[in-house]
Protein backbone atom coordinates (compact mmCIF):
# COMPACT_ATOMS: atom_id res chain seq x y z
CA UNK A 1 0.00 0.00 0.00
CA UNK A 2 1.64 3.39 -0.82
CA UNK A 3 1.18 5.91 1.75
CA UNK A 4 2.82 9.88 1.87
CA UNK A 5 4.48 9.10 5.63
CA UNK A 6 7.71 10.06 4.18
CA UNK A 7 6.32 13.50 2.55
CA UNK A 8 4.17 14.32 5.96
CA UNK A 9 7.44 13.73 8.27
CA UNK A 10 9.68 15.84 5.60
CA UNK A 11 7.16 18.82 6.31
CA UNK A 12 7.87 18.65 9.74
CA UNK A 13 11.51 18.29 9.52
CA UNK A 14 10.99 14.98 11.44
CA UNK A 15 13.68 12.00 11.31
CA UNK A 16 12.23 8.36 11.24
CA UNK A 17 13.49 8.67 14.84
CA UNK A 18 11.18 11.69 15.74
CA UNK A 19 8.31 10.03 14.28
CA UNK A 20 8.85 6.61 15.70
CA UNK A 21 8.67 8.35 19.21
CA UNK A 22 5.55 10.11 18.24
CA UNK A 23 4.13 7.15 17.32
CA UNK A 24 5.30 4.87 20.23
CA UNK A 25 7.07 2.30 17.98
CA UNK A 26 10.55 1.81 16.42
CA UNK A 27 12.10 3.32 13.84
CA UNK A 28 11.86 0.01 11.66
CA UNK A 29 8.32 0.13 12.17
CA UNK A 30 8.29 3.25 10.45
CA UNK A 31 10.85 2.68 7.59
CA UNK A 32 8.94 -0.70 6.58
CA UNK A 33 5.99 1.38 6.19
CA UNK A 34 7.25 4.81 4.26
CA UNK A 35 9.26 2.12 1.97
CA UNK A 36 5.41 0.10 1.53
CA UNK A 37 6.33 -3.10 3.16
CA UNK A 38 4.64 -3.16 6.09
CA UNK A 39 0.71 -2.21 5.94
CA UNK A 40 -0.03 -1.13 9.81
CA UNK A 41 -2.59 -2.59 11.26
CA UNK A 42 -6.26 -0.05 12.06
CA UNK A 43 -5.07 1.42 15.17
CA UNK A 44 -1.80 2.18 14.11
CA UNK A 45 -3.26 3.97 10.83
CA UNK A 46 -5.34 5.81 13.59
CA UNK A 47 -2.61 7.14 15.52
CA UNK A 48 -0.66 8.07 12.75
CA UNK A 49 -3.93 9.95 11.28
CA UNK A 50 -4.11 11.88 14.49
CA UNK A 51 -1.17 12.60 14.70
CA UNK A 52 -0.53 14.15 11.29
CA UNK A 53 -4.64 15.83 11.83
CA UNK A 54 -5.56 14.07 8.89
CA UNK A 55 -7.87 11.67 7.54
CA UNK A 56 -6.40 8.15 7.16
CA UNK A 57 -7.28 8.04 3.12
CA UNK A 58 -5.03 11.17 3.24
CA UNK A 59 -2.18 9.52 4.20
CA UNK A 60 -2.63 5.82 2.57
CA UNK A 61 -3.33 5.21 -0.89
CA UNK A 62 -5.29 2.57 -2.27
CA UNK A 63 -3.07 0.21 -4.61
CA UNK A 64 -2.95 1.96 -8.16
CA UNK A 65 -4.32 5.18 -6.77
CA UNK A 66 -1.04 7.84 -6.68
CA UNK A 67 0.28 10.76 -4.91
CA UNK B 1 16.51 -18.18 21.07
CA UNK B 2 18.56 -16.65 18.25
CA UNK B 3 18.34 -13.64 17.05
CA UNK B 4 15.21 -12.53 19.31
CA UNK B 5 15.03 -9.35 18.30
CA UNK B 6 17.91 -7.07 16.20
CA UNK B 7 18.47 -3.22 16.31
CA UNK B 8 20.41 -1.12 14.54
CA UNK B 9 23.50 -2.62 13.51
CA UNK B 10 22.70 -5.92 14.26
CA UNK B 11 22.62 -5.47 17.76
CA UNK B 12 20.15 -6.30 20.29
CA UNK B 13 16.77 -3.53 20.11
CA UNK B 14 16.00 -3.09 24.31
CA UNK B 15 12.79 -2.68 24.66
CA UNK B 16 11.24 -3.65 28.06
CA UNK B 17 10.15 -7.37 26.90
CA UNK B 18 12.78 -8.03 24.67
CA UNK B 19 15.34 -7.43 28.15
CA UNK B 20 12.93 -9.18 30.18
CA UNK B 21 12.65 -12.21 27.52
CA UNK B 22 16.51 -12.49 27.03
CA UNK B 23 16.98 -11.95 31.27
CA UNK B 24 14.60 -14.84 31.87
CA UNK B 25 16.04 -17.14 28.41
CA UNK B 26 19.74 -16.58 30.30
CA UNK B 27 18.99 -17.88 34.02
CA UNK B 28 17.10 -20.98 31.95
CA UNK B 29 19.70 -21.31 29.61
CA UNK B 30 22.33 -21.99 33.15
CA UNK B 31 19.19 -24.27 34.94
CA UNK B 32 19.47 -26.29 31.90
CA UNK B 33 22.93 -27.15 31.57
CA UNK B 34 22.92 -27.56 35.89
CA UNK B 35 19.93 -30.07 35.24
CA UNK B 36 21.63 -32.16 32.32
CA UNK B 37 24.75 -32.23 34.35
CA UNK B 38 22.68 -33.32 37.10
CA UNK B 39 21.06 -36.25 34.75
CA UNK B 40 24.32 -36.76 33.80
CA UNK B 41 26.23 -37.93 36.80
CA UNK B 42 22.77 -39.39 38.63
CA UNK B 43 21.80 -41.78 35.61
CA UNK B 44 24.72 -44.27 34.25
CA UNK B 45 24.87 -45.12 30.40
CA UNK B 46 22.80 -48.14 30.64
CA UNK B 47 20.15 -47.39 33.42
CA UNK B 48 16.79 -49.19 33.18
CA UNK B 49 13.94 -46.94 32.54
CA UNK B 50 12.57 -46.62 36.15
CA UNK B 51 10.33 -43.83 36.89
CA UNK B 52 13.01 -42.10 39.14
CA UNK B 53 16.08 -42.46 35.78
CA UNK B 54 12.46 -41.00 33.42
CA UNK B 55 11.84 -38.27 36.17
CA UNK B 56 15.86 -37.49 36.01
CA UNK B 57 15.91 -37.30 32.42
CA UNK B 58 12.75 -35.18 31.86
CA UNK B 59 14.12 -32.68 34.21
CA UNK B 60 15.68 -30.61 31.24
CA UNK B 61 12.67 -31.03 29.70
CA UNK B 62 11.15 -28.62 32.16
CA UNK B 63 13.16 -26.13 31.10
CA UNK B 64 12.95 -26.57 26.99
CA UNK B 65 8.69 -25.85 28.27
CA UNK B 66 10.07 -22.72 29.70
CA UNK B 67 12.04 -21.47 26.78
CA UNK B 68 8.65 -21.78 24.59
CA UNK B 69 6.74 -20.29 26.88
CA UNK B 70 9.28 -17.64 27.46
CA UNK B 71 9.21 -17.15 23.90
CA UNK B 72 5.16 -17.09 23.99
CA UNK B 73 5.85 -14.35 26.52
CA UNK B 74 7.71 -12.21 24.15
CA UNK B 75 5.23 -12.47 21.38
CA UNK B 76 2.48 -11.48 23.44
CA UNK B 77 4.14 -8.83 25.50
CA UNK B 78 6.18 -6.90 22.35
CA UNK B 79 4.57 -3.90 21.66
CA UNK B 80 5.94 -3.11 18.42
CA UNK B 81 3.53 -4.88 15.58
CA UNK B 82 6.19 -4.57 13.04
CA UNK B 83 8.90 -6.03 15.05
CA UNK B 84 6.32 -8.48 16.82
CA UNK B 85 5.63 -9.46 12.94
CA UNK B 86 9.01 -10.12 12.10
CA UNK B 87 9.41 -12.29 15.16
CA UNK B 88 5.89 -14.80 14.07
CA UNK B 89 7.43 -14.79 10.41
CA UNK B 90 10.94 -16.14 12.21
CA UNK B 91 8.68 -19.04 14.24
CA UNK B 92 7.02 -20.09 10.89
CA UNK B 93 10.00 -20.15 8.98
CA UNK B 94 11.60 -22.62 12.28
CA UNK B 95 8.55 -24.60 12.33
CA UNK B 96 8.06 -25.33 8.47
CA UNK B 97 12.31 -25.69 8.15
CA UNK B 98 11.85 -28.60 11.33
CA UNK B 99 8.78 -29.83 9.87
CA UNK B 100 10.36 -30.61 6.74
CA UNK B 101 13.61 -31.65 7.74
CA UNK B 102 12.43 -34.36 10.40
CA UNK B 103 9.60 -35.11 7.87
CA UNK B 104 12.03 -35.74 4.88
CA UNK B 105 14.18 -37.21 7.55
CA UNK B 106 11.92 -39.88 8.70
CA UNK B 107 10.64 -40.83 5.15
CA UNK B 108 14.41 -41.69 3.99
CA UNK B 109 14.59 -44.02 7.50
CA UNK B 110 11.84 -45.85 6.16
CA UNK B 111 12.91 -46.67 3.07
CA UNK B 112 17.08 -46.42 3.69
CA UNK B 113 19.65 -47.57 6.12
CA UNK B 114 20.40 -44.01 7.89
CA UNK B 115 21.24 -43.10 11.04
CA UNK B 116 17.73 -42.63 13.22
CA UNK B 117 17.49 -39.12 13.63
CA UNK B 118 17.19 -38.76 17.63
CA UNK B 119 13.87 -36.91 18.63
CA UNK B 120 16.55 -35.01 20.65
CA UNK B 121 17.26 -32.55 17.82
CA UNK B 122 14.11 -31.61 16.99
CA UNK B 123 14.15 -28.34 19.03
CA UNK B 124 17.82 -27.38 18.36
CA UNK B 125 17.25 -27.44 14.45
CA UNK B 126 14.01 -25.81 15.19
CA UNK B 127 16.25 -22.91 17.22
CA UNK B 128 18.41 -22.84 13.62
CA UNK B 129 15.70 -22.62 11.51
CA UNK B 130 14.48 -19.28 14.05
CA UNK B 131 18.48 -18.13 12.71
CA UNK B 132 17.52 -19.18 8.94
CA UNK B 133 14.10 -17.35 9.58
CA UNK B 134 16.25 -13.96 10.65
CA UNK B 135 17.95 -14.74 7.44
CA UNK B 136 14.87 -14.50 5.47
CA UNK B 137 13.62 -11.80 6.50
CA UNK B 138 16.76 -9.32 6.32
CA UNK B 139 16.63 -10.43 2.71
CA UNK B 140 12.72 -10.13 2.08
CA UNK B 141 11.34 -7.78 3.79
CA UNK B 142 14.11 -6.33 6.43
CA UNK B 143 15.80 -2.84 6.18
CA UNK B 144 19.41 -3.87 6.69
CA UNK B 145 19.22 -3.49 10.22
CA UNK B 146 16.39 -5.81 11.30
CA UNK B 147 15.66 -8.97 11.03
Amino acid sequence: MNNRLKVLRAERDWSQQDLAERLGVSRQSVNAIEKGRYDPSLPLAFTIADLFGLPIEAIFLREGETL
Amino acid sequence: MPGAGQGRGGLTMRTPALRRFFRIHIVLSVLYIALVALASQVIPDDAAPTPMVIGFALLPGLVVLGWVWNMGRLLVEMEDEYLRMLEVRKMLWATAITLSVCGGWGLVELFAAIPRLPVFFVFPIWCGGLAAGQLINRFTIGDGDCA
